[in-house]
């Protein structure tokens, strides 16, 4: 369509005496517009302007008559025969418009749904919640300016436990809490990681302090499936090494980190505990996220107002010394959590058996 | 360890009775209070009472008519159906009026024409224990008309306390009075000893044979005992101790174990066959008889004593029936041995039979304490049981044990505490815990005793010195690293996580335990696997080689609880024993992505579920993640193990093969209990999740484009694959191929594929010549490879 359409040339005497003139059969436009208004479907519209304005149309037929006109009346007959076609044409047009407002506004009356209901589903996954808890704690660590390490779940008994100041004689050491392999020389002794705490003694072989990294993953201990132990889960070691590392730096970190994960006002507290490889150490509670400092009714904390949360400490001398460190020149924290643990508090889970059923019942209703 | 208020308080004069402050207390020295316990006395009117007659009553042969004097007027005339006791026998009454535990209220009433007015109680009915067979019968010397309470530490608060594999010296009342008086900064008393003794050495030869499993020995033998009973304020703090009441000889050795931190033991002396004891390690096929008549196996790293009989006791552990203390016995060996926690903690384990000593041997018990504790026992044995005790104590020391000093820079202290631990105050904490300190400025000489065997290093000097100082006066301070974040790797790995998700599918975690079957399902060669020593069963003693097991078992699970249709996926570790496994290295356990799929796949629409999943969508799914990852992820029609051997590809992604995709043998869904196809796609991690370059940017052109279809007969010989790669390859102006239609045709069985070419210059509007030319090489590529052109749109 071109701007000429709106335009529609008054029909005037001289024009139509002009046209006779010239002996041109052409229809009058003005007598067109009442059947153009009786039209009512796009269809139809398209019927009538094939008959006027199509290739069998008067109009048509003039313009190809138009060669055989003498050489003086050409300009003139085929300026005529354009005023009167763009004049059908803009008639045509401004019907259509009217028509496709009726017709659209017919059809989406008609074409309604009922937006309450789902006709459709389109499936989303989910991250386990496991390993949404990882990525969170991960990404709070990061912020801190720590690296993700990794290591190997089937380990050297060196660096489960003699790299990390384990007695020989500990009981951590038994058949009944330890998974060993059947593998490699006697002297060589592999088992399964009791918990993520070997990355420590590996990345700090590999690497100069300073340090600062956590280290997700599984470890394994020779525990029968009940409500609130599995033989494989999942653990976040942490572990900072530098020149001027305090007591006072593990005990702000781990504040940090638990007002990131639980709530902003979070409170932590560090008791005294036993740790082979930390020392001091401690066991680290957070004040309740789901009551105000222990209600007998809350069935998160049941009335205590801490949750039991992570061991910690400060790394032990004896630890530096196995991976080639100087104790004298560096000091060390590191704590290691619970996965399971983290995540049965915060969202209320009942028994830790649900992180390994895999039923999508269960997975789904965490989104994250 | 179970610590009664009211007994603590014999060593120790706290500044406070309030529980929550004295629980604090025990929770920043680092002895956890896991519960609180509150006794009282939990009946109301019962008072102590003397028996004056006891009679019978006619036509009633179960029961006796009794007065006794309850410190009023008159005597009450009371029924009572026990038989252990007779006229003059102090005992607890219930007054007429009285409730007792279980809101039991005693009254008046007539049993056969005779009144009763209130009841002589039983231990059971005044819920101070189990025993039935008769009523308390109390001291001579109980004061009459009293509150039978006041016989009695109550009330009293019972803490609870999970006490740290290092610090046997709080596995004892006085030694937890050692660390609440540092904590409150006041004095502890340990309890005064007087012993008195007659002239006489035990007739009993002792030796060890065995000083690597025992350290010390040291017994003293007390003769003319009378067994019975223990007086009732024992039975009442081993009670609140958790200890079960026995005999008076029992409850001493057990009392005085609460009381030291020293276990001790009782052997019956006249029934030491050939009054000889020896400590030595068992030898094969010796056994032992226990006290609950059962048999135990012993074994050469068992260490027994034995008599001229054999084995008599298991070491530390556990009493034999053979020389245990009876109702006869007179003559009693009362023994204070220390054994090497180590053997304690694995006979203990390995017989199943961890006690309150054990507990204690395995934390390693002081052999300085012995004798202290041997004279305490005997000095109680003696009070509560008569007897007298001979002077010349048996005392066989193996190792002996001896302070030591530690030097403790006051520098080291700072650098792990930080600011504000000089000299003076570390060694004022320290002498608080009963350390002998000795300071300059620079450094503190430290004497550690012997039962704090925990102290061995400065640093446990430091831990000591954080302790008293209270874990909550720290400062909270935040280092951080210099600089942090995540690998390449470990985002990219959560990309493709996000796109997993994206597809529809969840993340499961499985264990990676897998019977030898389901290891073999899928191709585990036994040869390279690697097995669990200890398994928590027999049939989950292999570590996975393919996640599948895993993913099988769960989309099983959810089909049978009810899902439609299932998708998972498990990124995990699975294990290889390497071929020089006696290198010292790790077996190798690489990361792998695996898929398991199974009904309905991708969006439904009303009524209308979405196709089943089956191999073409594991294809899918592997394209859509090379797609996302910016990888090129090759196929090759393949076999493997537990796959469907005409609907799997083997991947490969620059040149090397990472992995599988298609179905899963329908011989091993059949296994699984599924219906139905499984499409699983199984891969390695490292990789897919590699760091790839940075795409540069390939024009965008603004021209417009032209689509025609061409369809090829394609021999049975050719992938269908290669040939559109061909094609493809074959158009420098090709933006984008897509396979619409595969078939065979019905009649012929010719193979037919028919794809949709889209052509776009970069620079100019594409003529009929540049399309024609660009068909013409695509058809002349396809045909090379055998392929003929079928027809074209
Ligand atoms: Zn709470």
């Amino acid at each position: 369509m071109t701007e000429e359409n709106n335009q529609d040339p008054e029909v005037d005497l001289d024009a139509k005496l002009e046209e006779m003139m010239l002996n041109l059969r052409l229809p009058d436009p003005a007598d067109l517009q009442d059947e153009i208004d009786g039209i009512t479907s796009s269809e139809a519209l398209a019927e009538f302007e094939k008959k006027h304005l199509g290739k069998g149309s008067s109009i048509a037929g003039e313009m190809r008559n138009l060669g055989r006109l003498p050489q003086d009346q050409r300009r003139e007959a085929g300026r005529r025969i354009n005023e009167v076609r763009q004049a059908v044409q803009g008639r045509v047009n401004e019907r259509q418009e009217a028509l496709t407002v009726q017709e659209r506004a017919a059809s989406m009356a008609a074409e309604g749904i009922d937006v309450t209901v789902d006709h459709r589903q389109i499936p989303i996954g989910s991250l386990h919640l496991i390993q949404q808890v990882i990525d969170e704690v991960s990404d709070i660590f990061t912020g801190l300016g720590y690296h993700v390490a990794d290591g190997p779940e089937a380990e050297l008994a060196w660096y489960n436990f003699d790299a990390l100041n384990t007695p020989p004689d500990h009981p951590g050491r038994l058949e009944s809490d330890t998974m060993y392999l059947d593998y490699g020389k006697p002297e060589d002794e592999m088992l399964l990681r009791a918990h993520t705490s070997p990355v420590q003694a590996r990345y700090m072989e590999q690497n100069p302090p300073p340090v600062y990294i956590v280290s997700p993953g599984r470890a394994y201990r020779n525990d029968t499936i009940d409500a609130s132990h599995l033989p494989v889960f999942f653990q976040i070691e942490g572990l900072a090494v530098d020149e001027n590392i305090k007591f006072s730096d593990l005990k702000g970190t781990l504040e940090e980190f638990a007002r990131q994960f639980f709530a902003p006002d979070t409170v932590v507290r560090l008791r005294p505990h036993y740790f082979p490889f930390t020392e001091p150490s401690a066991e680290v509670d957070v004040s309740c996220f789901n009551c105000d400092r222990g209600e007998s009714s809350c069935r998160v904390c049941g009335g205590s107002g801490w949750l039991e949360m992570l061991g910690c400490g400060m790394v032990d001398p004896a630890v530096f010394e196995a991976v080639g460190y100087d104790p004298d020149a560096v000091t060390g924290f590191a704590f290691g959590m619970g996965v399971e643990r983290l995540a049965m508090v915060r969202h209320g889970i009942d028994s830790i058996r649900h992180f390994i059923d895999n039923d999508l019942r269960f997975l789904e209703q965490f989104q994250g | 360890m179970r610590v009664s208020l009211r007994w603590l308080q014999d060593y120790i004069d706290l500044p406070t009775e309030d529980p929550a402050e004295i629980g604090r207390a025990f929770d920043m020295l680092g002895h956890a209070v896991e519960e609180t316990e509150t006794f009282r006395a939990d009946w109301t009117s019962v008072v102590i009472g003397k028996v004056l007659t006891v009679d019978g009553i006619p036509n009633a042969d179960k029961v006796r008519v009794t007065t006794v004097d309850v410190g009023e007027a008159e005597p009450y005339q009371i029924i009572c159906g026990a038989w252990n006791f007779d006229a003059g026998a102090i005992v607890p009454v219930a007054l007429p009026g009285a409730v007792l535990p279980g809101d039991f209220k005693i009254g008046s009433r007539t049993i056969r024409g005779v009144e009763s007015h209130g009841m002589i109680c039983s231990a059971r009915e005044l819920g101070l224990g189990e025993e039935a067979d008769g009523i308390m019968v109390l001291a001579d010397d109980a004061p009459i008309g009293e509150p039978f309470e006041t016989l009695l530490e109550l009330p009293d608060v019972v803490f609870d306390l999970e006490v740290t594999n290092n610090r046997p010296d709080v596995m004892g009342m006085v030694g937890v009075a050692r660390e609440l008086a540092a904590w409150f900064d006041v004095d502890y008393r340990p309890p005064v000893i007087e012993l008195a003794t007659v002239p006489g050495e035990p007739d009993l030869a002792i030796t060890i044979t065995a000083p690597d499993g025992c350290n010390r020995f040291t017994a003293r033998e007390v003769r003319g005992v009378t067994i019975g009973p223990s007086p009732l304020w024992m039975q009442d703090r081993l009670r609140k101790a958790g200890v079960r009441s026995i005999s008076n000889i029992v409850d001493v050795t057990n009392y005085v174990m609460m009381e030291t931190g020293h276990p001790l033991h009782s052997f019956d002396a006249d029934r030491i066959e050939g009054g000889v004891l020896d400590v030595r390690w068992s030898t094969p096929g010796e056994t032992l008889e226990t006290l609950d008549g059962s048999t135990i196996e012993l074994t050469p790293e068992d260490l027994v004593i034995v008599d001229e009989a054999g084995p008599t006791s298991l070491a530390a552990v556990m009493g034999g029936a053979r020389s245990e203390v009876s109702d006869a016995t007179t003559r009693v060996l009362m023994e204070a041995a220390s054994w090497n926690p180590p053997t304690v903690m694995y006979t203990s384990r390995r017989h199943d039979m961890r006690s309150e000593a054990s507990a204690r041997f395995e934390r390693g018990v002081d052999p300085n304490l012995a004798v202290m504790a041997d004279d305490r026992a005997c000095q109680l044995l003696v009070a509560i049981a008569g007897g007298e005790v001979l002077e010349s104590q048996i005392d066989i020391v193996a190792n002996a044990f001896s302070p030591i000093s530690i030097d403790l820079a006051v520098r080291d202290v700072e650098r792990f505490l930080g600011e504000g631990f000089d000299a003076q105050r570390c060694a004022g904490l320290l002498r608080r815990l009963d350390l002998e300190v000795s300071a300059t400025d620079e450094t503190l000489t430290v004497i550690v005793p012997t039962y704090r065997r925990d102290l061995t290093r400065p640093v446990d000097l430091i831990e000591e010195i954080a302790r008293l100082a209270d874990f909550d006066t720290f400062d909270s301070t935040v280092p951080t690293g210099p600089v942090g974040g995540l690998t390449p790797d470990q985002v990219r790995t959560r990309r493709l996580q996000t796109a997993l998700r994206g597809m529809g599918l969840s993340q499961a975690i499985n264990l990676p335990f897998v019977s030898p079957e389901e290891l073999a399902a899928f191709g585990g060669g036994i040869g390279e696997v690697v097995s669990v020593r200890n398994p928590l069963r027999d049939d989950q003693s292999k570590l996975r080689q393919s996640l599948l097991p895993g993913l099988l078992r769960n989309v099983r699970d959810n089909l049978n609880r009810g899902a439609r249709s299932v998708g998972l996926y498990e990124m995990a570790r699975v294990f290889y024993a390497r071929p020089w496994a006696d290198d010292g290295r790790v077996p190798d356990q690489p990361n792998r992505l695996a898929v398991a799929i199974a009904g309905p796949f991708g969006p439904a629409v009303l009524g209308r579920a979405a196709a089943a999943a089956d191999a073409e969508v594991a294809l899918g799914i592997v394209s859509a993640i090379a797609d996302r990852m910016g990888v090129e992820i090759g196929r090759t029609a393949a076999q493997p193990p537990g796959f469907h051997p005409t609907r799997t590809a083997e991947l490969d992604l620059n040149g090397q093969a990472v992995g599988y995709a298609g179905e899963v043998h329908p011989d091993v869904v059949a296994d699984y209990e599924i219906d139905g196809r499984v499409a699983v796609v199984e891969m390695e991690l490292a990789p897919l999740v590699a760091p790839v370059a940075a795409p540069l940017m390939a024009p965008v052109s603004n021209y417009p484009h032209v689509e025609f279809d061409l369809s090829f007969d394609v021999p049975p010989a050719l992938a269908g694959g290669d040939l559109v790669d061909a094609t493809v390859k074959a158009s420098i102006l090709l933006e984008r191929a897509d396979v619409f239609d595969d078939f065979v045709h019905p009649e012929s069985g010719q193979r037919s594929i028919a794809v949709r070419y889209r052509l776009r210059a970069p620079d100019r509007t594409l003529e009929r010549e540049d399309i024609d030319g660009q068909r013409d090489a695509m058809v002349a590529a396809a045909a090379a490879l055998g392929g003929t052109l079928r027809g074209e749109s």
